[in-house]
């Protein structure tokens, strides 16, 4: 047992090439099929989007990579990490993957400071001084230094989701997921939280995007996915998807939006 | 590499370590939660027999047929020579009787109140108010023992009379009396007419319906259903000449003759119930009202309704909606509040218990009649509030 | 259903304000400029209207009259002046009163520290400056009838001096003493307690009187507040059986009258308990009113977790937190911040319910009461020394209503 763990510790230590592996993933609400068998992989450093119309299973997807849903049938391995019922493994998954929610989430009745270093110091442990600076930091980085001492409800809507991608970022994930960021924002505020998170598509962090935002799949997106029906139907690059996409429901979905 | 380290994961898979499978945990969790339950109750009740026991005690029913051996003055027929499930049932009619009487008078009154609450009149708002926040800011025992011992009690004596209120109802210290009606031999026969109009006036509401729906007229309903049956209900009366009497008390030598006499205890308890449970009420019909927001108002308005339009068409329904399941819990508090009869010796259940179990033990049991009693009362009642909330929702869905 | 519309289920536990705008005006809309104006709109808009005022206002003066000569000509108040301390402390004893007062200055000192921290001034419109100033000659003069003697006059008159130093230290101390007052109000039950019985103190059976009625609610309160919270969070559980439990639990503690738990708490429950364990009949109630508020506790802690967002929960697993972590860092500190006003009118509820024990061979301010108007000289002054009780009872959650409502106010325009 004891020489199991030790290699997997090895194996998460030297990292393999896929970080996401999802295999005929399938997700039922009663006797609503929400995921029928999705299947695809995740590279390292990749940025995928993911498109689709509403009700096409792309939420509840990125949901079960974080066990926010528990997948009925299929394998997700996370960083080499299997999802089961082990407990350990949802703990050690969930600290890896940062998520960014379509209505922020944030926790209204703690500061900005203390939404971003609540995480860090109760499951990292970090000492307070360290959370302070790391928030700090990330403030910084999502271009909101001033607002650490306000709470969420005194935030616009662009600066309360950057505080979120803050809070995400605190913990040091190796994973992004963002679940329709800009959908709950004013048009003017898109662009903010849209410059953020183009700001870490170029880093070398894995992202995985569900978003209406066209113009972002195409400047930093390495990989296109397109859902229906609980189907993963259609995927490629943003260039050959948005220029020449096969299916007959993605070129309807393209037609619609675009 | 890729192949190798998916067929470590699917090991994984199979064989999750006990301790860290959360379907495991959860299993365990419940079954050391049931068997500490277990225990405990375990325990408690060997305490209560061994207790029961030591006192010559057992904990079954077996005793609730021996004989009462103390009077109940007020209720259903009984005499002391009957059993503890008699005297049972004597309670348990009183608590119906101040229960039921006192849901009725109490919805009335806080409706009267709550509205009052609302009026465009200062003074009438302010006389409300007053009576809201005392009634509510004292203990209902407190309350109870006024009305009994400083009001009801400090009536004039009975033996004069008491106070006559135009000869035809009477006050006193030993009982209240009002008329009661009272059915005759060719009651039977009127009973069918009653119905028949309660159908006819079912059919003349909808007929009204289709022809408002075809002309365009008001529909008038309740009117056109109210004249049918009274209609219908006179000429029953006739037909089956004077089916019902009505029975005035008389004062006659020295005592009371005729009509429905209240007990002192049944009319303190009920004024009691309705005074207090009148002022919540109040507060939940004003606090429905005003929940309504202005935006549902406004709306009517542009619709173009007339402000009783508004009122009864927009404003009424989502309040009526808004007050059930509160107006509910009060029913369900007037119920249970009706056990303070104990307080000033009226025989409901739980004196009539107390009493029992004072004499004989058994005061486990008596508690489980107790729970069952109330129990089925608060679902009983709840049942009903929610045909009320359904019927009321889903007339508000349909317009 | 509109968002924010429903009203709390149980309107006796729970307070009832909606600030919101209404549909129906409560008031005319204009503003009148003159007396005249304003007599006009709210007493004599309609024929109907002024009719009406008449009436009432001829019922009102009568009775108010007839009320007014009863207190200040036909009442005899000396029942309730002879038997003050009875009503106050029950059978306490005389030479260990003093224990009593040690605990409301504590009380009252806490009150004002909070009072000045929160930072909370009274406002001064003149109306309110006019009906401050009748209430406080009221109060006096209530006093200077029912205390005699220089001692009780000092001792009673420290207790506002005490509000009045805890305010001032507190207004000085502002936030840095936010987290005194909270340990203040936390240790404060205990202290009490010990206060009482510490020392060759007084065992609780002899305790009684309106302090009764005060420690028992407050004690009940206290204790039921962790076992509420567990009865709600088990029963919001994902675990079938426990939530069964649950269920079960507190919907059997609340269909089921009161004064049916006191008796069985009286004859039943000594029984249940293991023979060396004995309680005393004061401490027995404290745990039926604990058990009984916690199935209340329960509902208003659920209802409190209802109104926490279900993103919420998500962003907390999202985040790595463990579910014990989520439920004490980001659920409960929402939930139980919404339910501040309705616990305070459970408070007051079980407050008023403890006047119950009367049913029992408890003086508490009730039986007091009834006791005291059975004493051969004072037979007939039933309804002098009952109103005596309920005013004691009517000042305290009458107050505390009013504070409540002020609170919600406040909350509801806060940082959420």
């Amino acid at each position: 047992m004891a020489s199991e763990m030790e290699l997997v510790g090895t194996e998460v230590e030297a990292g393999p090439e896929q970080m996401i592996e999802a295999e005929n993933v399938k997700k039922w609400f009663g006797n609503f099929q929400a995921l029928k068998g999705v299947t695809t992989t995740v590279k390292r450093g990749e940025v995928v989007v993911i498109l689709g119309p509403s009700g096409s299973g792309k939420s509840t997807f990125i949901r079960t990579i974080n066990r926010l849903e528990r997948h009925d049938d299929g394998r997700i391995v996370v960083d080499g990490i299997e999802l089961t019922d082990d407990i350990r493994n949802i703990e050690r998954v969930r600290s890896e993957i940062g998520m960014v929610f379509q209505s922020f989430n944030l926790f209204p009745h703690l500061t900005v400071m203390d939404n971003i270093t609540l995480a860090p110091r109760n499951v990292r442990r970090w000492p307070k001084a360290k959370g302070i600076e790391k928030a700090r930091a990330l403030l910084e980085r999502v271009g909101i230094p001033e607002q650490a001492d306000k709470y969420p409800a005194q935030l616009s809507g662009g600066q309360q989701q950057r505080v979120a991608i803050a809070r995400a970022l605190a913990m040091e994930p190796k994973i992004m997921l963002f679940d329709e960021p800009t959908s709950a924002l004013d048009p003017e505020m898109i662009k903010e939280v849209l410059d953020v998170m183009k700001e870490l598509a170029r880093s070398a962090m894995t992202l995985i995007v569900v978003t209406h935002e066209i113009g972002f799949a195409k400047e930093v997106g390495d990989r296109v996915l397109f859902f229906d029906e609980g189907l993963l139907i259609e995927e490629g690059t943003p260039d050959r998807f948005f220029s020449n996409p096969q299916n007959d429901r993605t070129k309807l979905f393209l037609s619609q939006i675009l | 590499m890729l192949s190798l380290m998916s067929e470590a994961a699917v090991e994984r898979k199979v064989a999750p370590p006990l301790w860290r499978n959360i379907r495991v945990l959860r299993g365990f969790g419940q079954a050391v939660f049931v068997v500490v339950v277990v225990l405990a109750f375990r325990e408690l009740f060997l305490n209560l027999q061994f207790g029961l026991d030591r006192q010559g005690q057992e904990l079954n029913f077996e005793f609730l047929r021996q004989r009462a051996g103390f009077s109940i003055k007020e209720g259903i027929s009984y005499n002391p020579n009957q059993s503890f499930v008699r005297a049972l049932q004597v309670g348990l009619s009183n608590t119906l009787r101040v229960a039921v009487v006192g849901i009725v008078l109490a919805s009335i009154f806080g409706l009267i109140m709550g509205v009052a609450r609302l009026s465009t009149n200062w003074l009438i708002r302010k006389i409300a108010q007053v009576y809201v926040e005392a009634v509510r800011n004292t203990p209902l025992a407190v309350q109870l023992v006024f009305w009994y011992v400083a009001v009801v009690l400090a009536l004039p004596s009975g033996v004069s009379g008491g106070l006559s209120i135009w000869n035809v109802a009477f006050i006193s210290n030993r009982a209240s009396v009002i008329p009661w009606v009272r059915a005759e031999d060719t009651f039977g026969v009127w009973a069918i007419f009653l119905v028949i109009g309660i159908a006819a006036a079912l059919a003349a509401r909808s007929w009204r319906t289709r022809v408002s729906e075809r002309t365009a007229q008001p529909p008038r309903r309740f009117l056109w259903s109210l004249g049918t049956f009274l209609a219908i209900a006179a000429v029953g009366y006739v037909v089956a000449g004077n089916p019902v009497r009505l029975d005035v008390p008389k004062f006659v030598d020295r005592t009371y003759e005729g009509g429905a006499q209240l007990s002192p205890e049944y009319t303190a308890l009920l004024l009691a119930l309705v005074v207090y449970t009148g002022a919540f009420i109040a507060e939940i019909v004003r606090g429905s009202i005003l929940a309504v927001p202005k935006g549902q108002k406004e709306a009517a308005e542009a619709m173009g309704l007339t402000p009783r339009q508004q009122l009864r068409l927009v404003v009424l329904p989502q309040a009526l909606r808004i007050a059930i399941p509160p107006i509910n819990s009060q029913y369900l508090n007037l119920t249970k509040n009706s056990s303070l009869g104990l307080l000033i010796g009226f025989p409901e259940i739980v004196s009539v218990g107390r009493t029992i179990s004072n004499q004989a033990g058994g005061a486990t049991q008596v508690l489980l009649i107790w729970m069952a009693t109330f129990l089925t009362l608060s679902l009983t009642i709840s049942f009903f509030m929610n045909l009320l909330n359904r019927a009321v929702t889903r007339r508000g869905e349909r317009r | 259903m509109i968002p924010g519309s429903e009203l709390p289920t149980d309107l006796e536990r729970a307070p009832l304000i909606i600030e919101e705008e209404r549909a129906v005006e409560v008031a005319p809309s204009k503003v009148p400029t003159t007396p005249g104006e304003w007599v006009r709109q709210n007493l004599f808009s309609s024929i109907f209207n002024g009719v009406v005022t008449v009436l009432s206002a001829a019922v009102v003066l009568y009775f108010g009259f007839q009320l007014l000569r009863w207190i200040f000509v036909s009442a005899d108040w000396a029942v309730v002046k002879a038997n003050l301390r009875i009503y106050m402390v029950g059978r306490f004893p005389l030479e260990e009163v003093w224990r009593v007062w040690a605990s409301a200055y504590l009380v009252a000192f806490l009150i004002g520290l909070s009072w000045g921290v929160s930072g909370l001034r009274l406002r001064w419109t003149p109306r309110k400056a006019a009906l401050r100033a009748v209430l406080g000659v009221a109060v006096l003069l209530v006093l200077a009838y029912l205390l005699e003697g220089l001692r009780i006059w000092i001792l009673t008159l420290a207790i506002p001096a005490t509000v009045a130093a805890g305010v001032l230290l507190g207004r000085a101390g502002s936030r840095r003493l936010r987290g005194v007052v909270i340990a203040g109000w936390v240790l404060v039950f205990p202290a009490i307690i010990v206060l009482l019985r510490a020392f060759d103190g007084v065992p609780p059976q002899v305790w009684g009187g309106f302090m009764l009625n005060v420690l028992l609610a407050v004690a009940a309160t206290f204790l039921s507040f962790p076992v509420g919270i567990l009865l709600a969070l088990g029963r919001r559980s994902t675990l079938p059986i426990i939530s069964k439990f649950c269920v079960g639990f507190i919907e059997l503690f609340r269909g089921v009258p009161l004064v049916t738990l006191i008796i069985s708490g009286q004859f039943i429950l000594p029984l249940m308990l293991p023979p060396r364990m004995q309680l005393s009949l004061i401490v027995r109630m404290i745990l039926v009113f604990t058990i009984f508020s916690s199935a209340y506790v329960a509902e208003i802690v659920r209802g409190g977790l209802q109104g926490v967002h279900f993103g919420q929960y998500e962003a907390a697993k999202a985040v790595g937190l463990s579910t014990t972590r989520m439920m004490a860092l980001i659920i409960l500190p929402q939930a139980l911040r919404m339910t501040i006003p309705a616990m305070i009118s459970h408070f007051i509820g079980l407050f008023k319910d403890t006047s119950l024990l009367a049913a029992l061979a408890i003086t508490d301010a009730l039986r007091a009461a009834r006791r005291a108007s059975a004493q051969l000289e004072f037979i007939g002054d039933q309804k002098e020394a009952l109103l005596a009780a309920a005013l004691l009872f009517w000042v305290v959650t009458f107050s505390m209503s009013r504070w409540s409502q002020r609170l919600e106010r406040r909350l509801g325009v806060g940082e959420r």
